[in-house]
């Protein structure tokens, strides 16, 4: 039994024992997807279902999404990014702790399919399994199984991370996640170092290369002149169909009403040209100064691949450097923007 | 914005003056004959707290050159603390648009009293300066060069 099985018999048990106990109205997790190695959540009222639970590597989503939208005791199953999340939305008012049961998963990171089919050279159809093993991943093809280092396939965001382990949570379905992110770029690191020329383009993300290191991409951008910064951008939010699924799918965009779609005053038009599809994700990105925990759950979500999380990370790294605030880091702190210090960012006003 | 790269072409500086001190600066630089650049439109704005960075990028898409959000000095807010919240959404704009590739001219921030017109006008004399010499804004334009 492999510590995915642990952490998932042992959440449908204490899911059955809050409900059984009334403890609790409703209970978010996340059940398998209709795809092959996808989930899709599930949020459910009655006992029957909790046999549908499960805890694998490809429990992408923010559930932390869902909680401003019921009424009623919640139990929530939350990585380390969703519970900073939730805690990010204690702090704007939009959830109280008291109707929460956090059900934390010390989180051993999240599998990208992508990566898995530029290693493995297969179609995700093809593989027959992903199984995760500690620091390794086994990966069977045709009933022959392979094993890799698991930094090679985690998700971007994933090797980022500060932390995996949830920073609040009532009930932890396993030991807290040694801060296996520095071990993880490190092995990362070692096995770019060996094999060269292994790393390849990041989907249509013109011309990025995915992560060598988790701040790669980053890194790149900063070392192009403003021209080619805004070029890039240009030609990325050209590709926008402004679906605004990465909004949608964003525990911090909250509002009921988003500026996008005011008229009075209109602010952007319906139209996706690429003047607009960049103000809106600009703008959107402001908005999240201070909430954004980068669970890159809009990158994932963007059918078109623009590489929306080096917007969103250069904001979560932006913040800490100006004001030193990371998001949903405690509770009761006054969320970034109604807080402010006497004598701070004064460099940049005349 | 009209001509754009003729030799004739002036800056176009959008000017967020807050009602109680930067605009008190604008008003006596004019009433004591100040001379200052005439790039400058001013919208007055009862906090520099008032200004969402919306307007700012607005601006600048609508094709203004540059953006100036003034206001009270810290300590010296009509409103006690609209300025200190000002100031952290000016920094994350400011700086989170450069990121994505605008000119770090072409957002500007400044603190001016009501009895600062010679302020007043060295600012909006830098700033002019500073537009003149990265030229138009054509970020927004269909086809940029
Ligand atoms: S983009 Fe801004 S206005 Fe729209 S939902 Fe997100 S936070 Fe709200
Ligand atoms: S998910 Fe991608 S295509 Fe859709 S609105 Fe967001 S950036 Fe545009």
């Amino acid at each position: 039994m492999n510590s995915d099985h642990k952490m998932q018999q042992k959440l449908r048990h204490e899911a059955k024992a809050l409900l059984e106990q009334d403890k609790v109205d409703l209970i978010i997790g996340f059940e398998a997807g209709s795809l092959k190695f996808t989930t899709t959540p599930l949020i459910t009222k009655s006992k029957d279902d909790l046999d549908r639970l499960v805890i694998n590597p490809f429990i992408v989503n923010n559930l932390a999404l869902f909680l401003p939208d019921f009424k009623g005791r919640i139990a929530v199953a939350s990585k380390g990014c969703d519970s900073r999340s939730i805690v990010s939305l204690i702090q704007d008012n939009k959830v109280s702790r008291d109707d929460l049961v956090i059900i934390g998963i010390p989180c051993p990171g999240m599998i990208e399919l992508r990566k898995v089919e530029k290693l493995t050279g297969k179609d995700r159809d093809e593989l027959d399994d992903i199984i995760r093993e500690g620091d390794k991943v086994v990966i069977t093809v045709d009933g022959k199984g392979s094993e890799f280092p698991i930094a090679e396939v985690l998700s971007d965001n994933c090797l980022a991370c500060e932390f995996p382990t949830p920073q609040d949570y009532d009930i932890l379905l396993g030991e807290p996640t040694a801060t296996s992110q520095e071990s993880r770029v490190k092995s990362r690191e070692s096995r770019v170092k060996g094999q060269g020329s292994r790393v390849q383009s990041h989907g249509e993300g013109g011309g990025l290369q995915s992560e060598a290191s988790p701040d790669s991409r980053l890194q790149t951008l900063k070392a192009m002149s403003p021209q080619q910064r805004w070029e890039f951008w240009r030609k990325e939010f050209s590709r926008c169909i402004r679906c605004y699924a990465c909004r949608n799918i964003c525990p911090s965009c909250f509002c009921k009403r988003c500026f996008v779609e005011e008229s009075e005053p209109r602010w952007l038009m319906p139209m996706p040209r690429w003047q607009e599809n960049l103000m809106f994700q600009a703008i959107r990105n402001i908005h999240l100064a201070g909430r954004c925990t980068d669970c890159g759950g809009c990158e994932r979500s963007c059918p078109v691949n623009i590489p929306l999380r080096c917007l969103t990370k250069e904001m979560y790294d932006l913040v800490d450097e100006l004001f030193h605030f990371k998001a949903g880091m405690d509770k009761d702190a006054p969320p970034l923007m109604t807080h402010y210090e006497q004598e701070e960012a004064e460099d940049l006003i005349r | 914005m009209g001509a754009k790269l003729n030799s004739e072409w002036e800056p176009q500086l959008l000017g967020f003056l807050c009602k109680w001190c930067s605009y008190g600066g604008a008003d006596l630089a004019g009433t004591s004959r100040k001379k200052y650049p005439p790039n400058i439109r001013i919208i007055k704005v009862p906090c520099s707290g008032r200004v969402d960075p919306l307007f700012v990028f607005k601006a600048l898409q609508m094709g203004f050159d540059g953006v100036l959000v003034s206001g009270c000095h810290p300590g010296d807010c009509h409103y006690q603390t609209g300025n200190f919240r000002a100031r952290r959404r000016i920094a994350i704009t400011k700086k989170f648009l450069e990121y994505m590739g605008m000119e770090p001219e072409r957002i500007q921030a400044s603190w001016i009293s009501a009895s600062e017109a010679g302020k007043f006008v060295e600012v909006v004399t830098e700033v002019t300066e500073g537009l003149k010499a990265i030229g138009p804004n054509q970020l927004f334009d269909e086809q940029r060069p």
